[in-house]
């Protein structure tokens, strides 16, 4: 036997944690995420470099405004040469245009940017939601809204960001083109703003996400408290419920005046960062010999371009950062990147051997099964009966390998279960999964053979003439419960597995058409294990194993009649009904 | 639409002090904002004099200080005004009970407590924060005529004809959106399926190949991303040329005007600020829009407000065995004898559920009255009734923090593991990661797991009645016959609406509806002679 080591999810690698460990993530900290967007961002610098081509095309109108302003008053207006003046404000009129045009490609060079992003994104989350079995549908199928979020917060953060940078240099420039001593006079106020507002980030962060977390809160819970009024009034629970949505509507207020205080105090470090130049220019500027124009100039420079800047880094960074890193949080908790999975070569045989196998759902639940052991022969026909939750279907987790007991072990064909090849057993779950394509892929999904032949001994001509056979194409939402697990029933026949796995995989179907798949599955040759929805599937069966909570027994269908008082009840509910 | 309008009236007191001094705040900045240019170019007209550059620095910080004083308190009034309305919605739709959910779905419901209690909660921000936003628009206007009204002609005609210039390059974009939803919507489904398939993917290890399934849709959705993408930067683009384009039409004719010295330098500048301010005018109607959606919201709000509550009265039970009487309604006149099991049956639409509303007071009669033990059901305290009567549906509600709250959700103590165990629910309980301490967020659950937690809910709090109206209907056959099993121990009134022939078979009495009616009643067996009624479980 070979060790053969397999990475699912190549599409994710460039994604995925170093050594593809799977990521960890710190509640707060940017570590992973921010390792995500530089890698995404980092793949593509030729983008990047147009982004600061077209940024500086951006900013070259607010960058020329000022000289401009001054040489059309200076040099034209103020001196008498009205048409010099026209001239200049031409200039600056085509200076716009052309600056319009750099502001719509900044647009789509971010959407460059961030559109790759998202699909990155994806790609993870529907690698990862994949490999995890388990979990709430309507959870993880709302991931998808994250990505979405965290692209249109990626997008406005390098918007903020780069808006800033450039709109600074080009007041940087401009200044120093008109008076070069204000930018020394300048700076120092405009870098206190910024120290200012770097340490207020951390307080501001925590304060928008718990805004965010405690709007989501009440949110949710206003939705349940509606979707429950029934459950409320009969429970007489009006004032439990109401108290317990009101907290979170309560809390939600609180954490939004805490924000809107600090959003307060923000705006205060716009007075030193931006308005305090105003001031320093106007006292200032007269006494270095600048004449009116350039007065005003260097004026329109810090009104019209620095304050506007500050103001949007202030107001956009710290709500956007927010939420790009707690939406960004939820897709990779949702979407753990999964750990490499090893298959052993062999397991050719349908046989299994199970031996003080332990397992629970946690260090505080009570096992699922506990020192269970089972020996199931090569062509064994075994059915599993016992109330639903009891662990039936844990049981059928642990032989196809899908779990792993906490004690003891599981061999199939005498390797360790979760080590198997998938094509040496199959496992047919209760929800049947039938995917968009022709119905012929949906058969062939895990191996093919005769498949007209499959068709008829399961029972499903009928559904292949419907759909208008095989080349048909399937949309899994127009078929029934009963046809979807039908064709999952005859992809289970086709695949070369020689142990099956019926996991109430016929529970949609009538008891005569479950009867014809289940025989037929048993002529099929191999082991088969039914985890039975309908007592009748246990007749069927050469060894039946009950569970009932407090232990589980196994036997033929006539030796439990006799020894297990649930099973003997069960069957003979079963007859009178 | 009048009492939406004392709603936001209402809603504007409760922010009291935070709404005045975010009006307060507010026009200080306006004024400030106007004043500023003025000050700014009387500076530069003289410089040296040090009056104007000092005035400008304090207007400067007042409007600094006020804008910041503002902006603390529009986000606190907001959340007070929003926590105030949302309360009350909560309160009372909570006082009306279920019978809202006949004229609102429940995602309306939510929405009319969620979304529009907070837009209601917003208008004393829209008020205030609109007319504050008129004065330095509107005043800009106003001064910009007063430095010469030549500026305001040229202002008006360059707004005509840039506008006119900017709209030729107007281009649609709505099949855009359409295709790029279609992509969305296709990628989810195709995720949705995989999702539910997902133990039938990791059992074939095919992830790979599920996700290159699923992600086939990139390139598409990429393609209508980048073009809504494009057709919004030439919409914003459009928008951001006019100010700057306006500005520079009106600085030529200040240009002009200060070549033939009608003009200073100073006004100049004050000119192209009061332009920039001007075109505010655009946002500050928006602004009042926002008043206009506050009051549609709380025109949305007071429908559920204006929903008179459900009344409860004063009176306890006496002792009795929880015999219950349902006289004078139409079709229906029945009595149930305390301590018996009583089935009910009839095809979909026949009333059944309507009988089980009536029976615990989930739905008042329009005539006739139903009593427990004597009392008539509205005569009681809603804590006598609740404690009295326990309910069960075919889909129960999952509220409440962990597993055993929503077993006991009214909080009163309650036999909880007790009510499971006959539930059929203690096993896959105690089989959760943390027992019955588990929290509802970790224990996804199938939908008859569900149902044994609704009958153990039920079970933990009706003393004297349970109504369990097609409450065992996704349990498998093991779970039924112990729940049946337990049910027929029971010592309450029992009232069971069900599908199923066992279930009618092991009740004392049947009552057969028929379009709201009793067709007949008697034990199973006697109406098993009717083939019309065993027609019903076909």
């Amino acid at each position: 036997m070979r060790l053969r080591a397999r990475h699912d999810g190549v599409l994710l690698r460039p994604l995925a944690g170093r050594g593809g460990a799977p990521l960890r993530l710190p509640a707060g900290r940017g570590g992973p995420r921010l390792t995500l967007v530089r890698q995404v961002l980092g793949s593509r610098p030729r983008l990047l470099w147009a982004l600061a081509g077209w940024s500086v095309v951006e900013a070259l109108p607010m960058a020329a405004l000022g000289i401009v302003l001054a040489h059309a008053i200076d040099d034209g207006f103020a001196a008498g040469e009205p048409v010099t003046g026209l001239l200049w404000l031409g200039a600056l009129g085509a200076a716009w245009v052309v600056g319009a045009v750099g502001a719509r490609q900044v647009v789509v060079t971010i959407a460059g940017l961030v559109e790759p992003f998202r699909e990155a994104l994806l790609s993870r989350v529907v690698a990862g939601v994949l490999h995890r079995a388990d979990g709430d549908t309507a959870a993880l199928a709302r991931t998808n809204l994250q990505v979405e979020l965290a692209r249109d917060a990626l997008a406005a953060v390098i918007t903020v960001l780069r808006s800033f940078v450039f709109s600074l240099a080009g007041v940087i420039i401009g200044l120093a083109a008109l008076v070069p001593e204000l930018v020394v006079l300048i700076l120092p106020p405009v870098v206190a703003g910024l120290a200012l507002f770097a340490a207020s980030l951390p307080a501001l962060a925590r304060r928008h996400r718990a805004f965010l977390l405690a709007d989501e809160a009440t949110a949710e819970s206003v939705t349940a408290m509606a979707a429950g009024l029934r459950d409320v009034s009969a429970a007489g629970a009006e004032e439990r419920i109401g108290d317990q949505v009101v907290a979170r509507v309560d809390a939600q207020a609180r954490a939004g005046t805490r924000l809107a205080g600090l959003t307060g105090a923000r705006t205060l470090t716009l007075a030193v960062g931006g308005w305090l130049p105003v001031v320093i220019v106007l006292a200032s500027a007269p006494s270095l010999g600048a004449g009116p124009g350039v007065v005003l100039g260097a004026l329109t420079y810090v009104t019209q371009s620095l304050v506007p800047a500050l103001s949007n880094l202030f107001e956009g960074l710290g709500a956007n950062g927010v939420r790009l890193g707690v939406s960004l949080g939820r897709v990779l908790e949702s979407a753990p990147v999964p750990p490499p999975r090893s298959v052993l070569e062999g397991g050719r045989s349908g046989g299994a051997r199970l031996r003080g196998v332990r397992f629970a759902y946690g260090p505080h639940a009570e096992p699922v099964l506990d020192g269970l052991d089972l020996d199931l022969a090569e062509g064994e026909h075994l059915a599993v009966v016992g109330p639903s939750g009891i662990g039936k279907s844990t049981l059928a987790s642990l032989l196809a390998g899908l779990l792993s007991p906490d004690a003891g072990w599981v061999l199939v064909g005498g390797i360790r279960a979760d080590l198997i090849d998938p094509v040496n057993r199959v496992l047919v779950p209760q929800e049947a999964y039938v995917f968009r394509g022709t119905l012929l892929e949906n058969l062939m999904y895990l191996g093919c053979g005769e498949i007209m032949a499959a068709v008829r001994a399961v029972g499903a001509e009928d559904l292949v003439a419907r759909l208008g056979g095989l080349e048909a194409d399937v949309d899994p939402a127009l078929l029934s419960p009963a046809e979807r697990q039908l064709i999952t029933l005859v992809r289970a026949y086709l695949s070369p597995a020689r142990l099956v796995i019926l996991d109430e995989a016929t529970c949609h179907l009538d008891a005569a058409a479950e009867a014809r798949a289940e025989e037929a599955f048993a002529r099929r040759g191999g082991t088969l294990v039914v985890i039975a929805h309908r007592i009748s599937s246990a007749v069927r069966a050469r060894r039946v194993l009950v569970m009932d909570g407090t232990g589980v027994m196994l036997g033929t269908h006539e030796d439990l009649l006799d020894r297990s008082p649930l099973y003997a009840d069960l069957v003979g509910h079963w007859r009178i009904a | 639409m009048r009492a939406a309008d004392r709603l936001v009236t209402r809603t504007l007191r409760q922010a009291g002090v935070w709404t005045m001094l975010l009006a307060l705040a507010s026009v200080v900045t306006s004024v400030a904002l106007l004043a500023l240019p003025h000050l700014i170019g009387k500076a530069v007209d003289t410089p040296g004099q040090s009056l104007w550059p000092v005035l400008a620095a304090v207007t400067a910080a007042a409007l600094v200080g006020c804008d910041a004083l503002a902006a603390w308190a529009s986000g606190a009034s907001g959340a007070r005004a929003a926590a105030w309305v949302r309360r009350r919605a909560v309160r009372h739709v909570l006082g009306v009970g279920p019978r809202l959910t006949r004229r609102f779905t429940e995602g309306d419901l939510a929405t009319r407590i969620g979304l529009n209690a907070e837009e209601t909660g917003r208008a004393p921000d829209s008020i205030v924060s609109g007319l504050s936003l008129l004065i330095p628009s509107a005043g800009a206007l106003v001064l910009l005529i007063v430095i010469d009204p030549w500026l305001a002609v040229a202002l008006a005609a360059g707004l005509v004809v840039i506008a006119l210039i900017l709209k030729a390059f107007l281009r649609t974009s709505t099949d855009l959106a359409a295709g790029y939803q279609e992509a969305q919507a296709e990628l989810a489904g195709r995720f949705l399926d995989a999702i539910k398939g997902a133990r039938t993917i990791a059992a074939a290890h095919s992830e790979e190949r599920e996700a290159g399934r699923i992600l086939h849709v990139l390139p598409r959705l990429r393609t209508h991303a980048m073009g809504l993408w494009r057709a919004n930067a030439d919409a914003a683009v459009r928008a951001g040329l006019l100010v700057p384009l306006l500005e520079i039409v009106v600085l030529c004719m200040a240009g002009f005007r200060l070549a033939a010295g009608e003009l200073s330098v100073g006004e100049l500048y004050a000119a192209a600020r009061y332009v920039v301010l001007g075109t505010a005018l655009g946002s500050a109607v928006g602004q009042l829009a926002g008043l206009a959606r506050a009051r549609a919201a709380a025109a949305r709000v007071t429908e559920l407000l204006d929903e008179p509550a459900t009344r409860y009265g004063r009176s306890e039970l006496p002792p009795g065995p929880g015999t219950l009487e349902i006289r004078g309604t139409d079709g229906l006149d029945l009595a149930i004898m305390g301590g018996s099991c009583v089935a009910i049956v009839g095809r979909s639409g026949s009333g059944k559920s309507r009988l089980a509303e009536l029976a615990g007071r989930m739905a008042d009669p329009e005539r006739g009255t139903v009593r427990l033990d004597g009392v008539p059901l509205p005569w009681l305290s809603r804590a006598a009734l609740r404690g009295a009567v326990g309910y069960a549906w075919e889909r129960p509600a999952m509220l409440g923090d962990t597993v055993a709250g929503t077993i006991a959700l009214n909080g009163r103590k309650a036999p909880v593991i007790r009510s499971a165990e006959h539930a059929g629910a203690d096993a896959f309980v105690r089989r959760l990661p943390e027992g019955y301490d588990t929290p509802l967020a970790r224990a996804p659950m199938s939908g008859g797991e569900r149902q044994r937690l609704g009958l153990a809910r039920a079970f933990a709090q009706g003393e004297r009645l349970l109504i369990l109206d097609d409450a065992t209907s996704s349990l498998d056959t093991v779970t039924e016959h112990q729940v049946r099993r337990a049910l027929s121990r029971d010592s309450r009134t029992r009232l069971i609406v069900t599908h199923r022939v066992a279930t009618a078979a092991a009740a004392d009495r049947v009552i057969w509806l028929e379009d709201g009616r009793v067709r007949a009643e008697g034990p199973h067996e006697r109406l098993w002679q009717d083939p019309r009624y065993r027609a019903v479980f076909a």
